[in-house]
């Protein structure tokens, strides 16, 4: 009997704090689910209705897809770099335990707790030395090279969970280690390079201080920037705001919801060892 | 031939190579040039001149500078502490098997998703005094207009800001806690309960030395996290009333444009250090911790 | 060691279990991977052709085919639109010339960054007196506008220090009081002259209905509190001065002229008043957390009585509420100090400079004479609804026209303070009449004795 008391308890809780993670959510598809001319302040409403002409507004004016398709580009790009420039790091400082690779490694490490700021004017000189305002390449390598200390971070403490053995095998078999790596070792490392695309994807994609500097051309802006634009420009107008917000928060949390299993597998993976 | 296979089994010793490369070109390398100008008056147009540490000299005598140190020390005591303790109870709470798990942990999770300026524009939209969704719920409800200005008023300002980023963080600190409650084999609470543990010693005397390495991962980005504190408080308070809910971050930024990039710069320095201290310390006392059990 | 067995077993097995499901996910990233490829090639194919346009600008030789991009880099939010279908039909009538517009919302901040890293606009909305003082931008003192434009607007685009024109404003803009003019009808209220008549009248109205705001300010936006700053205490210097005195005294930091610091000056004078409209309620109760939005709004609805404003909020007012066109009415700031006149904001706006820097100002010109042609700039003024300030257009440019006119009669015309020290932005200013809102100074005099300190301090450390 006591046992189910506390079961109760324990779902009451669950739905509760489940409700109040979706509360936000909640009221932002009611402001972009009602039309413009009811005023929020003065009518509460606590039901979204079926109108979808915000929507189609906010995608007609805030110029959202081309943001979509930048910031796509950019995260995809700069994730890509970041998983194998890590991996392979991580591995160096796992296995090739050697004075060099320990250095960098608690360099890169301590790098993660300076504050950016301190490099916006030397590093938007540099951008503009090698050509890089308004481009995605170069927008890439800065975002791939941000996140690259947590997830060397994380490739290293789980390549060091893993048994020698299997590598072992592969370099009696006549691999050399760098192929032994990309053959054998690279492929089991799924689990935490679930997480790693998450964790910095997300961020890449949610970027906002340095795409501000480097992305001023309309046409290369990515999501925050064109919501943060929008925002401006259409301040009052609430209803489309949410209704651009939504357009713009659709691709980060599908895919989160459609990649959330193995990102899960690989935060257990990556951090709990190591 | 032979040499191409010797360079080949060479090379795993430079494995880490590409990554530094990269990473002193786009942090390192900027980073100590901006440190140089910590030393400078640097206004970002005129030429530099050496000033030595006048910079920080200044950061220590200006007003502004002091509360919003208090005011970013503040922030991340709450915040901090806050994230773990709501981070590892949610975290127990959902370590049992049941219907909607993962869907449940996805809906915790969820807030973590969106950019925190973005986050912060609908909590403020919430949350707004006088107009917002809050306060219409609870005058249409009551019937009463609620006159009360939370942030409006400097010492309260403060702590919505804080819940509000617990709010929104708690999903992150929650799985990797999660991760690590689900590696500790069920073999050791049933050890436990067979020897007459209760729920609470068993969290204490099984649950807890287990968990050291989730610990010392959440405490030590969230206080990197908190001490770095800055869209949120753009989109709730922009750091008012005046600059009292002002973080180092945004006193920063707010330098660096105003035509004090040297001085700026020496301030994120300053920051670099108390972020530094409190990590260094929770590091050590953790892993001290670690080798005790 | 069990354990220590039984998590390796774990560890395995999902590995295993992850390599059957994570196939599916790879096809999913690789096709992912190839969209991402194929529209990066599409966006790569038009930034060639973008950049083959500005290797050809560097090759100066070629003078028949060259193509010269203009950079115009803005901060004023409310034009990006209009700008950008101007600029289109100047790219298409001039195939020589692209211009190309690029919005910051923190236009003043980014500049910085674009001068100190040598990426600078061509033509820019941002003109500040230390940009001048080092020479940034290009001397227009002998160009041909000046001819068409109202000479009050030429002194006002004067940089005091040269002499010269370093920017050009082809608008005019005011800002003052908006009210609504049922609300004042409904009680027999009257235009104030002095700051106490204005509280009897903002009385009046909490009286009669508790529900409306009687005088509403967007505190959250600090700005629109800095510009309280600017245009009532300053106004007292101002209107004593005139343009150019004010100018030379801000900018010699002239204590004798400006008497920050003393009581009954215009610091502590506008402390008192605040205070005292505070201490009796006549503010809306979200001073310090309303943003401009909900300012405009507020009044849009008829929630507020009075909001200090400029005619940039007019189209916004007008949007939210079109049927509160015939209702709003319009007058100068209440005197604030003893033995002075009412003032009104009558100053430069849409102001343009050419950068020394830019390679091509001859293009640069060029567009700008394109976008003062007179039919443009008619499209522009109805467009922002603010005067021109070019002589030969008459555009119908705003539904209040004849309020303007009747408070530009009955105040002292002022213009905006450019010459803040740099380290003490208008911004900054804001942010302390938060403060003095919020109670954190005990009395005026605190107020304007704190401000003095910062003026001075931020003064010294740009003048040095």
């Amino acid at each position: 009997m006591k046992q189910y008391v506390y079961r109760f308890i324990r779902l009451i809780i669950i739905i509760t704090i489940s409700l109040l993670a979706l509360f936000p959510f909640y009221v932002l598809a009611i402001l972009a689910f009602t039309p413009s001319s009811v005023n929020f302040s003065e009518k509460l409403i606590l039901l979204p209705n079926l109108y979808f002409d915000n929507f189609i507004e906010a995608w007609k004016i805030s110029n959202i897809g081309q943001a979509i398709a930048n910031s796509l580009i950019i995260t995809v790009g700069a994730v890509t770099i970041n998983v194998v420039l890590s991996s392979m790091a991580g591995y160096a400082v796992a296995r090739v335990k050697n004075k060099t690779n320990k250095i960098m490694f608690l360099i890169m490490l301590g790098c993660m707790m300076i504050p950016g700021i301190i490099n916006t004017v030397p590093l938007y000189t540099l951008m503009i030395a090698i050509g890089g305002i308004n481009t995605h390449w170069a927008m890439i390598l800065v975002l791939a090279t941000n996140s690259l200390p947590f997830s060397i971070f994380l490739y290293s403490g789980f390549i060091g969970g893993i048994p020698k053995t299997i590598e072992e095998a592969a370099i009696i078999d006549g691999c050399s280690r760098i192929g032994a790596f990309f053959r054998v070792v690279f492929p089991l490392l799924k689990p935490v390079t679930s997480a790693v695309v998450i964790i910095n994807g997300l961020s890449i994609w949610n970027n906002y201080a340095q795409a501000v500097f480097f992305l001023q051309k309309q046409s290369m802006k990515t999501i925050p920037l064109a919501i943060s634009m929008f925002f401006q420009q259409y301040g009052a107008k609430w209803h489309l705001m949410a209704a651009a917000s939504m357009i713009g928060l659709a691709p980060a949390v599908f895919t989160f919801i459609i990649f959330q299993k193995y990102f899960i597998k690989g935060i257990t993976a990556g951090s709990v060892k190591g | 031939m032979e040499l191409k296979n010797k360079i080949i089994s060479k090379l795993h010793n430079f494995m880490i190579l590409p990554a530094f490369l990269l990473f002193s070109i786009f942090f390192i390398y900027p980073l100590l040039k901006g440190i140089g100008l910590s030393l400078t008056d640097y206004d970002g147009m005129t030429k530099a001149n050496f000033v030595g540490f006048d910079n920080f000299i200044e950061f220590f005598k200006d007003h502004r500078a002091m509360n919003d140190v208090k005011t970013t020390i503040l922030f991340a005591l709450g915040s901090a502490p806050l994230l773990n303790i709501f981070g590892f109870l949610y975290a127990l709470l959902l370590d049992r098997k049941f219907v909607g798990k993962s869907i449940i942990r996805t809906i915790i999770y969820l807030p973590a998703v969106i950019s925190p300026l973005i986050m912060g524009y609908i909590w403020y939209f919430i949350l707004q005094p006088k107009r917002g969704f809050i306060y219409s719920l609870i005058e249409s409800v009551s019937g009463n207009a609620l006159d009360f200005n939370w942030l409006g008023n400097s010492s309260m300002a403060i702590w919505v800001i804080v819940i509000v980023n617990v709010w929104q963080f708690v999903g992150m600190t929650m799985v990797i806690y999660l991760a690590g409650l689900q590696a500790i084999p069920e073999e050791l609470h049933e050890a436990g309960m067979i020897d007459g543990a209760s729920y609470l010693q068993r969290i204490r005397y099984i649950t807890l030395p287990m968990m050291i390495q989730p610990i010392k991962i959440n405490v030590i980005t969230n206080i990197i996290g908190s001490l770095a504190v800055f869209e949120i408080i753009i989109a709730l308070t922009d750091g008012g009333p005046g600059y009292s809910t002002e973080s180092l971050s945004i006193y920063i930024m707010r330098k660096c444009y105003g035509s004090f990039t040297g001085y700026s710069t020496a301030v994120a320095i300053v920051l670099f250090f108390i972020v530094l201290i409190p990590v260094y310390i929770s590091f050590k006392y953790l892993n001290k911790k670690n080798v005790e059990m | 060691m069990a354990i220590g067995y039984k998590i390796k077993v774990v560890v395995k097995t999902s590995y295993r279990e992850g390599y059957c499901k994570m196939k599916r996910t790879m096809k999913l990233l690789m096709l992912l991977m190839m969209v991402v490829v194929l529209v990066g090639g599409c966006a790569k194919a038009a930034d060639e052709v973008t950049i083959a346009q500005t290797d050809d600008k560097s090759s100066e030789t070629t003078v028949t085919d060259e193509i010269v991009t203009i950079k115009l880099f803005t901060g004023k939010v409310e034009t990006v639109d209009l700008m950008n279908s101007l600029i289109d039909e100047f790219n298409a009538a001039n195939p020589g010339i692209i211009v190309e517009q690029e919005f910051q919302k923190d236009a003043s901040n980014v500049i910085k960054v674009k001068f100190a890293s040598g990426d600078v606009p061509d033509i820019t909305t941002v003109v500040t007196q230390d940009y001048i003082d080092q020479g940034k931008y290009l001397d227009l003192t002998n160009e041909v506008w000046w001819n068409r434009i109202d000479p009050a607007i030429r002194d006002l685009c004067t940089d005091v220090k040269s002499g010269n024109q370093y920017k050009v404003a082809s608008n005019m803009t005011m800002a003052g009081l908006f009210y609504n003019k049922a609300i004042f009808a409904d009680l027999g209220l009257n235009e104030p002259a002095t700051w106490a008549e204005f509280e009897d009248n903002l009385s009046k109205i909490k009286d009669n209905d508790s529900e409306i705001a009687p005088f509403f300010m967007g505190g959250k936006d600090s700005w629109m509190l800095g510009h309280l700053i600017e245009f009532m205490a300053h106004g007292v210097i101002k209107q004593d001065l005139g343009i150019t005195e004010t100018k030379a005294a801000f900018l010699a930091n002239d204590d004798t002229k400006l008497q920050f610091g003393e009581v009954g000056g215009p610091m502590e004078s506008f402390a008192a008043s605040i205070i005292s409209a505070r201490d009796k309620e006549l503010f809306n109760s979200d001073f310090l957390t309303a943003t401009y939005d909900n300012q405009i709004e507020a009044f849009a609805m008829g929630k507020a009585a009075v909001i200090s404003q400029g005619m940039w909020a007019l189209g916004g007012i007008i949007e939210m509420n079109p049927e509160m066109v015939g209702n709003i009415g319009f007058m100068p700031y209440p005197a604030i100090v003893e033995g002075t006149k009412p003032v009104i904001l009558s100053a430069e706006d849409s102001a343009y400079a050419i950068t020394s820097d830019s390679k091509h100002p001859e293009e640069a010109k060029k567009f700008l004479d394109f976008l003062f042609q007179a039919d443009n700039m008619v499209k522009y003024s109805e467009f922002i609804k603010s005067p021109s300030a070019f002589e030969d257009v008459s555009a119908d440019w705003g539904p209040i026209k004849d309020e303007v006119a009747h408070a530009l009669a009955a105040g002292v015309h002022i213009g905006f303070t450019n010459e803040n020290p740099s380290g003490f932005s208008g911004d900054d200013a804001g942010r302390m009449v938060q403060e003095l809102f919020a109670g954190e100074y005990k009395t005026s005099a605190d107020f304007a004795t704190a401000y003095k300190e910062i003026w001075d301090k931020a003064w010294n450390a740009s003048n040095n």
